[in-house]
């Protein structure tokens, strides 16, 4: 769906905010994409999107270069949610959702209203004006709006932002939901659950350079130390060790009564994130 | 596409709907009218300065009905004392004696002429008169015109940039990056909103206050004249929205074009008041084209040929900002 060879970019001469990333995402895929504030992810997904021109190396998307895929049909199959929900506020979620719907083939649209029920939208609010919106509900008419000409490559920047732990749990159903109807969807976070959840690979990007690809599994094995921690009873106390996991596969290798917990120690992807990318989550 | 534009059509009129734009264009025009018939044409039949005359013996039998006659040198003097613009005459001697209060000098020889003008009011029949325009037809197409290129040159521009300055905080510039549309759809949907806005004010103002006959056969000009400087602003309008930052400095630019740019034209075009380089002013040009348009003068085609040269490169200038628009972080 997306191929990416040696991508640079620069806004200036001696400001180069992309250094060659190598990169691909199969259709069907979800693919996490996480770095740092000016770490170049924007940056990556304007080029993507079509919005930004004027980059070196190959960018690919639908079997097609994308210098020559930019007139309206390439638009027509793409969605994009933005980091803010950008939506006339002067206008209805149904207003809003119908303009920017018009701009499709009708064959291609989904039911306005329909879609806003998916995303758990009140009804009340259904003709009010969207400056009577809280954070959360703008959140869920955007995300209507990425999803309304039905793409099949869906970019999402931070697409859980100003929603509440139902809301994210929601968010993250639709979206796999989507996957499933194979949907390929390309998530820009700084959110490690969403990414953990959601993505089948996951690539770190810091300072214009991708630093690491693979599964959110396999990152966390690679960086692991391979010990597990366990929580037991001996002799009426409660006592906690920390060995090798290999050392389990003999069983549990010291005297215990009964055993309370085992925790493998291997890193969070918060941890990966701090690791490959020198910086923490802001 | 047109399905297209028509989406992006009803959207800016909606916007100005809800802006209250149309609303305050109708009140301009309200206002603008009222201004004309009932205050401006009523200001220019007004004699320009009141004229006293103290004549005991009678000796003066060509008066004008605009003198006012006076008893006693005395009463001329309290007419004059409330009425410091007013011009006396003493036809009290052989000679007739001018009093007036001193102004600037060649005001005052203007007054003085005027007052005795009076005296002998059958010498204007023998003046040519050029043109067909009655003094009030005249006075009403001047002010019309001023008041038309006013309303484009200001109240438009504003309007363009409060409308895009609105789209721009809420950010949807960006959300039409990615619509499946020509992104030039979304500058002329609001560029072609202002010009039918813009063409239907301008025949009204025309009709209400130059009269229906004669507003009906300027109308073809007018429009034309209309069209160029309605593009143009709503170009420059559209192009301070997108290069600043916010409406507090655009309101600052909007404040020199109108001092710095707008002043010397009309103070050239309608008064004698010439500057060496107002030649140079595009305003200048354009605020001339209109004046010609509504007294029924030609116009050069190099005009013509610079008014479509200067919108194309704001449209140019105006694509260019759009885009940096379009690719700005959140």
């Amino acid at each position: 769906m997306i191929e990416v060879k040696n991508l640079t970019f620069s806004y200036s001469k001696d400001k180069q905010a992309l250094h060659g990333l190598d990169f691909t995402v199969e259709d069907g895929e979800i693919f996490g994409f996480l770095g740092p504030n000016g770490s170049g992810k924007s940056t990556t997904q304007k080029i993507l999107t079509g919005i930004l021109k004027g980059h070196g190396g190959k960018v690919s998307l639908f079997g097609q270069d994308i210098s020559a895929t930019h007139g309206p049909e390439f638009f027509q199959k793409i969605g994009v949610l933005f980091e803010f929900p950008y939506l006339y506020a002067n206008l209805s979620a149904v207003d809003n959702l119908n303009y920017f719907a018009s701009f499709y083939p009708k064959e291609q649209r989904r039911d306005v209203v329909e879609l806003l029920e998916t995303l758990e939208f009140k009804p009340d609010f259904l003709k009010k004006p969207v400056s009577s919106y809280s954070k959360g509900m703008r959140q869920r008419v955007s995300m209507a709006r990425a999803l309304v000409s039905n793409p099949r490559l869906l970019f999402l920047d931070e697409p859980t932002s100003g929603l509440d732990p139902s809301g994210a749990v929601l968010f993250r159903r639709i979206i796999e939901q989507e996957r499933k109807k194979g949907t390929t969807v390309f998530v820009t976070t700084h959110n490690m659950m969403d990414a953990d959840l959601l993505c089948d690979r996951i690539a770190f990007i810091s300072n214009g350079n991708l630093v690491a690809l693979d599964t959110p599994k396999r990152l966390k094995e690679k960086n692991s130390n391979h010990r597990v921690v366990i929580d037991y009873l001996y002799q009426g106390q409660r006592e906690t060790k920390t060995i090798e996991a290999q050392e389990l596969e003999s069983g549990i290798p010291f005297a215990h009564d009964e055993i309370v917990s085992i925790h493998s120690q291997e890193p969070t992807l918060e941890d990966m994130f701090i690791q490959y990318t020198g910086r923490g989550l802001s | 596409m047109w399905k297209r534009f028509c989406a992006l059509f009803k959207k800016d009129c909606r916007m100005l709907l809800s802006g209250k734009f149309f609303l305050m264009a109708v009140g301009f025009l309200a206002l603008y009218t009222a201004y004309v018939n009932l205050g401006y044409i009523r200001f220019m039949q007004m004699p320009p300065y009141n004229v006293y005359l103290y004549d005991p013996a009678g000796t003066q039998t060509e008066v004008s009905s605009l003198v006012h006659a006076v008893a006693s040198l005395e009463a001329m003097d309290a007419a004059l004392l409330s009425d410091t613009n007013g011009v006396g005459l003493d036809a009290s001697a052989e000679d007739v004696r001018v009093v007036l209060y001193a102004g600037a000098e060649h005001v005052d020889r203007h007054r003085a002429d005027y007052a005795l003008s009076l005296l002998r009011p059958s010498i204007g029949s023998a003046l040519e008169i050029i043109g067909t325009n009655t003094p009030e037809q005249k006075a009403r197409k001047e002010i019309t015109c001023e008041l038309l290129f006013f309303e484009l040159a200001a109240v438009g521009f504003l309007g363009i940039a409060a409308v895009l300055f609105k789209e721009k905080g809420m950010g949807v510039i960006r959300v039409h990056a990615i619509l499946p549309l020509r992104k030039n759809l979304f500058l002329l949907s609001k560029l072609v909103v202002f010009l039918l806005s813009d063409l239907v004010f301008a025949v009204l103002l025309t009709l209400l206050n130059v009269g229906l006959a004669d507003g009906v056969a300027l109308l073809p000009a007018v429009l034309l004249q209309t069209a160029i400087l309605s593009l143009m602003m709503a170009l420059v309008g559209l192009l301070c929205a997108l290069l600043l930052k916010d409406f507090r400095q655009f309101t600052l630019a909007y404040l020199i074009i109108a001092i710095f740019a707008a002043t010397p034209v009309f103070l050239s075009a309608n008064t004698s008041v010439k500057f060496d380089w107002i030649g140079y002013h595009p305003f200048y040009h354009v605020y001339m084209g209109l004046k010609s348009a509504y007294f029924g003068a030609a116009v050069s085609p190099v005009y013509y040929i610079g008014s479509a040269c200067a919108i194309a490169l704001l449209f140019l200038a105006v694509q260019l900002a759009f885009r940096r628009e379009m690719g700005k972080e959140g």
